[in-house]
């Protein structure tokens, strides 16, 4: 299929339109106004977005859209070049921006009064720009300066509610962090630039196969650090569950969903284009990110267990699932290191569709809880509760996103996770037993996530949406604004479809990435995914089908029911409703209901030697005579992050220290300054003297 | 002809180094910018000569320039600015190196300036008009670098960083035999103006403190 | 392999009706067994049979406050269990839709519906539902990479995850056990245990606070609901037992659907009969221990997962 010029304007005139959203809403005044104004052009732009995006991946072509001004410098390249991998993260983007747009129209109503809804609205859209055309770059340039003001805006809608000191506290934190990442992931591109001479990614691309062994590992590990601060990557992730809870529910559905994805974006071009793993020798890279995957998703999960702030939680979810993206990629390059073409085909198959499916059911998730905030009045899941009769279509959707997050069937996240499993199932391929073993143990870290993962998702859901209500708050609930619930509807659409019909992401994916793969059989788009064994010399085929698995449950469903009828006739039975067996004690109140910590509870004492809680009980007394009779008993039982107490708290006291010291030279004299150029001269000059 | 110029070139890098000794001595602002006013004039004797061996007329229009601003206009004017300020404030009572020994040190500044930069000038081919003037140049810097480090009174500093932007002209003018007529404008314009601007906010200073010591800006200090 | 669609769907239907039919049997004997170990007669092995059907009957009394949730949760607990079941090749070794779903399908069905178990518990807003729910969470967190672990150590021997090659690989390879297979069937012994919610890690016959897990998710459900919540949980038990029993001890299974009908029918006997000494092995261990306190249990569960790794060891090395 050629493309048409037309293709280009697609996705200038979506530039257009997101540029319109970013400016319009700062003339108009209004409730509705503005809140349509910012964020109808960027729904529109979206569209536009992922028609322009599914076209180009389909076309199988690339696109170079040149600057139309001539660069005055070299380096100063601002020209696009937007091949199938760029065009497949696009696509991404543009999928959950649209769903976010929809949901801001309804959202940013609710801040009107409060806060500048232009001012958001201006800062949306241009994180959504700078996101698109950092992956469209093509120069070294040209992508730090979109990433930093992709990095910047989104400092600015974190610290959009700037009236709460946490929250200015988190944006710092993140600004540092993402500036150390960008610091690094610099470092990398310098690396490449000595080696190439130049700054364009096409050079970095026809270097790649000459790279000594050296420069392509000081460039991996660089990329790995910069691009895995940005994207999440313990432990380097200490400021996403900062500032993912800080930023309005929207932002937080577009930094989990997208912003983490333009991170993993970078590191796989970084890694399969500019860093090619063609030796054996190149393996143990793969091995790195594997390894610094699990961990990621483990401990993403266990800190997500114990928290109670549905924002936060959701936020640690996405440290673990961004793990999981890494473990593909990593398992990709460990393949591709051994020449397993197809094997490594199906990791990064993995990787990316995960990539996808996470960008979708967490932006689902985060809209469903900011919808929650907002009607609930609260964030905290200990004050909510019989959520699902009052809001029910909220509660549909954070389920769908549950079930989907959870990796069940049959919606996107079990082929995402099934894809995954059967790439480390796939490990015995690879011809290292040093390998082989350390992926199997990566492995069973990989399943101890997606159990913990389940078992938060039923915290999360359960205690947020069913029994009764545990604050007037949430008694009071009302559902949220229908543009809302149109938004999440869209991501909530998608779960299903990219679930049922896998085919239709697998093709998208395969040809944006240039793989053929002959894992896709059938009659798309409802064929099955296979991927091929060999064991004792026996062959075996592994496959699913989503829509054949649905067939089947229907008419088990279908059978049930006759069944149930046929068996229960001759006597008619009803359904009272009553109220809950309290065991003879009296009405139950809200006291007696779990709470998100009580459920929890188990998990945290199952995994003690991990979260090392501390607990504090205080009792106070009416006199001190009698201790039987107490005024109050307080207990207060805290675990503490533990990287955030072992690796950062030491490293910013050793730091502070050294600082402290150096400081002592600032006298606040100016005669001790100029005392310091003289001797300063005076040195120069001595050393100039003293060189032959 | 060739010795007669050599003694003149002789002469006034000996009278510039008297010249800034008399900076160094003086207690008072007063007596500061006499100093200052005879090194001025020193120094447009010294440019006339580099003007004169290299036959640039327009060294001469610099040597004239640098005489009518830095010995008349620029003493006139810090005269005139600092009229507002007490009497004694303008007195250095109490600088952080004695004057004895600040004469030492200054000596031993020229003594340095001297050695390093022979040996610098021993690798590279340099005329005798760089020769003479290079070392005094570095030397005229160092000891306004130090008359600044030494000062207490801010009026003082002023005065201190005149003479190392002395220094900078000697240097500039003998090792590249004079620089273009505009950027010299340039260069003395600038000080004119930062000399004015400085004087006026060390008078508001007095002013508003009652005081120019600049160790009392430590106070300002957060800790 | 195919053989037509209407055999396969025959096969299908049958052995799904055969499975859903044959669980609750199960039940019963294991009940049987404890009774009389305890020196009890016990209640006839059809007893589950005649309590299911009551339970039919029966009206429903649903909590003022559960949602719709509570209400859904029995009918999708029932169908993904029963459609994993047909997965799995029990009695033939050939499940005519293992071109449509693997073992992570049949794994990720049972976590369906577990989820929905376990979040029927909390919608009752009683504390014996959150016991119930929170001690299900622990475990069945820990025992998914004990799951993942055996399906690795199988996967490498027998290669892959399609459930019809596995077991068809198993009955090839005959009776042998490898060393690595040994330590998998030690770690999904213990696994099964835990998932079908046997002693020491839950007591399916107790409605104290103390012990119950599974029970106590199910405490607020009666009538309709808890027929189809009980029935799900003795297929799933029968689906475990025959996935532990056709890949781990294939004695008597043929290799494949073109061995005759004689040996197609002997094979399913053996595999009634193997089911049926496993349950009172079940059984008899149930009578030996009593339940552990729950976190002791986490050692159990290392110990499985650690027997696994060995496996997994002993054949790369």
């Amino acid at each position: 299929m050629e493309i048409s010029p037309a293709s280009s304007a697609l996705f200038l005139g979506a530039l257009l339109l997101y540029l319109a959203g970013a400016v319009l809403p700062l003339f108009l005044r209004g409730r509705r106004e503005s809140a349509v104004s910012a964020f109808l052009p960027a729904a529109l732009g979206s569209l536009l977005v992922v028609i322009f995006a599914a076209s180009v991946i389909v076309s199988g072509s690339a696109i170079r859209i040149s600057s139309p001004v001539a660069a005055p410098l070299a380096v100063l390249d601002f020209s696009l070049y937007i091949d199938g991998i760029a065009a497949f993260f696009m696509l991404i983007i543009g999928l959950v921006a649209l769903s976010v747009s929809v949901y801001s129209i309804g959202y940013s109503e609710s801040y009107y009064g409060r806060h500048s809804v232009g001012a958001l609205g201006f800062l949306v859209n241009l994180f959504v720009i700078s996101m698109l055309l950092v992956t469209a770059t093509d120069s070294v340039f040209s992508f730090l300066v979109f990433w930093e003001l992709m990095s910047l805006s989104s400092f600015f809608l974190v610290v959009y509610e700037h009236e709460k000191p946490k929250n200015l506290r988190s944006g710092m934190t993140y600004l540092i962090m993402t500036h150390i990442g960008t610091a690094f992931i610099t470092a990398a591109f310098l690396v490449l630039y000595l080696q190439t001479g130049s700054l364009s990614f096409d050079s970095f691309r026809g270097a790649a196969a000459q790279l000594p062994a050296l420069t392509k590992d000081s460039v991996f590990v660089l990329a790995l650090l910069g691009f895995g601060t940005k994207a999440g990557l313990v432990p380097m992730h200490t400021w996403l569950p900062k500032a993912h809870p800080a930023a309005p529910s929207n932002v937080s559905a577009l930094m989990s969903g997208v912003m983490l994805k333009v991170a993993i974006y970078g590191l796989a071009r970084v890694t399969l284009g500019f860093v090619l793993p063609d030796s054996p020798g190149d393996a143990w890279l793969g091995l790195l990110m594997v390894m610094a995957g699990s961990a990621s998703a483990l401990f993403g999960v266990l800190f997500a267990a114990v928290e109670h702030d549905i924002k936060r939680a959701l936020a640690y979810h996405s440290v673990e699932n961004v793990g999981i993206i890494v473990v593909g990629l990593g398992l990709s390059v460990v393949f591709m290191s051994y020449g397993l073409e197809t094997l490594a085909a199906l990791a990064l198959l993995a990787s990316m569709y995960h990539s996808l499916n996470h960008a979708v059911f967490k932006g689902l998730l985060f809209m469903a809880a900011g919808s929650v905030v907002l009607g609930a009045g609260t964030a905290d899941m200990n004050l909510m509760g019989g959520l699902a009769k009052r809001m029910p279509w909220t509660s549909l959707f954070f389920l769908v996103g549950s079930i989907a997050i959870a990796g069940l069937p049959p919606l996107n996240g079990f082929v995402s996770e099934w894809l995954t499993l059967q790439a480390l199932l796939s490990s015995y391929q690879v011809p290292n037993v040093v390998l082989q073993l350390s992926i199997g143990f990566s492995s069973i870290v990989f399943a101890l996530t997606l159990g913990l993962a389940l078992a938060t998702f039923v915290k999360l859901f359960g205690i947020s949406f069913l029994a009764r209500p545990r604050s007037k708050g949430a008694e009071n609930a009302t559902e949220a604004p229908r543009t809302m619930l149109v938004g999440m509807g869209l991501a909530g659409g998608l779960c299903v479809v990219l679930g049922v019909l896998p085919l239709v992401a697998t093709s998208l994916i395969s040809s944006s990435f240039g793989f053929n793969m002959g894992l896709v059989s059938g009659y798309p788009p409802f064929g099955p995914l296979t991927v091929g064994y060999t064991a004792a010399g026996l062959k075996s085929l592994s496959e699913i089908s989503p829509p054949e698995v649905l067939v089947a449950a229907a008419s088990v469903g279908a059978a049930l029911l006759g069944f149930v009828t046929v068996a229960s006739r001759g006597r008619k039975t009803i359904v009272r409703p009553y109220s809950t067996w309290e065991g003879g004690f009296g009405p139950l109140g809200v006291r007696t209901e779990y709470t998100a910590s009580s459920l929890s509870q188990p998990i945290r004492t199952a995994f003690k030697w991990f979260y090392r809680p501390h607990t504090s009980t205080e009792r106070t007394y009416f006199s001190d005579s009698n201790h039987m009779v107490r005024r109050s008993i307080s207990f207060v039982s805290e675990t503490k992050e533990v990287f955030e107490e072992y690796l950062y708290s030491p490293t910013t006291r050793a730091v502070l220290f050294v600082l402290d010291k150096v400081r002592k030279i600032q006298t606040g004299k100016i005669n001790s300054y100029l005392l310091y150029v003289l001797i300063v001269t005076a040195v120069l000059l001595l050393l100039a003297a003293l060189q032959p | 002809m060739t010795t007669l110029l050599a003694d003149l070139i002789t002469l006034s890098a000996a009278g510039l180094l008297i010249a800034t000794f008399g900076v160094v001595v003086r207690r008072s602002f007063i007596g500061w910018v006499s100093a200052y006013r005879y090194q001025s004039v020193v120094l447009a004797a010294s440019t006339a000569v580099v003007g004169y061996s290299t036959g640039f007329w327009d060294i001469y229009a610099a040597a004239v320039l640098t005489l009518v601003v830095k010995a008349e206009v620029i003493p006139r004017l810090l005269v005139r600015v600092t009229s507002g300020v007490e009497g004694d404030l303008k007195m250095e009572a109490n600088p952080y190196v004695s004057i004895r020994l600040s004469v030492l040190i200054s000596a031993l500044l020229v003594a340095l300036s001297y050695g390093l930069v022979g040996q610098v000038l021993a690798s590279a081919r340099l005329d005798v008009l760089a020769q003479a003037y290079l070392p005094v140049s570095v030397s005229l810097f160092f000891i306004g670098l130090f008359a600044m480090v030494s000062r207490r009174t801010a009026l003082n500093q002023v005065v201190g960083l005149l003479i190392i932007e002395n220094g900078l002209f000697l240097f500039t003018t003998a090792l590249t035999h004079g620089v273009s007529l505009i950027i010299e404008v340039g260069i003395l314009a600038d000080a004119l103006v930062g000399v004015v601007i400085s004087a006026i906010l060390l008078t508001r200073m007095s002013q508003t403190f009652d005081t120019m010591d600049t160790g009392s800006l430590e106070k300002l200090k957060d800790d | 392999m195919t053989y037509g669609l209407a055999v396969d769907a025959a096969v299908a239907v049958m052995q799904g009706i055969a499975v859903v039919a044959l669980a609750p049997l199960l039940t019963g004997i294991m009940r049987k067994v404890k009774a009389r170990t305890q020196k009890r007669v016990g209640a006839s092995v059809l007893q589950p049979y005649y309590d299911l059907l009551k339970l039919l009957h029966k009206d429903e009394v649903v909590s003022d406050q559960a949602s719709w949730v509570f209400r859904s949760a029995p009918w999708v607990v029932a169908v993904s269990t029963v459609t994993a079941a047909l997965f799995v090749p029990v009695f033939l070794p050939f499940s005519a839709l293992s071109a449509a779903g693997d073992f992570i399908l049949v794994l990720g069905l049972f976590a369906l519906a577990r989820f929905f178990n376990m979040l029927a518990g909390i919608d009752a807003a009683s504390a014996f539902g959150g016991i119930g729910t929170s001690r299900e969470m622990m475990m069945s967190a820990l025992a998914e990479p004990g799951l993942f672990v055996t399906l690795f150590v199988v996967s490498l021997t027998l290669g892959g995850t399609n459930l019809t090659s596995l077991v068809g690989a198993a009955a090839q390879s005959g009776v042998v056990l490898t060393a690595s297979m040994l330590f998998g069937l030690i770690a999904l012994f213990i696994i099964v245990l835990a998932e079908t919610g046997r002693l020491p890690f839950d007591n399916p016959a107790t409605h104290l606070e103390l012990t119950m897990v599974h029970e106590a998710m199910l405490l607020e459900y009666s009538g309709k609901s808890l027929a189809l919540v009980e029935w799900s949980q003795a297929t799933k038990q029968l689906v475990l037992f025959a996935l532990l029993v056709n890949l781990f001890v294939p004695v008597g299974m043929p290799v494949s659907m073109g061995a005759g009908p004689l040996q197609l029918g002997a094979g399913s006997l053996a595999v009634l009969a193997k089911l049926g000494l496993l349950a009172v092995l079940v059984a008899y261990v149930e009578t030996r221990i009593a339940k552990w306190r729950l976190f002791r249990l986490v050692d159990l569960f290392a110990l499985a997962i650690a027997s696994g790794m060995v496996g997994m060891i002993f054949f790369y090395l």
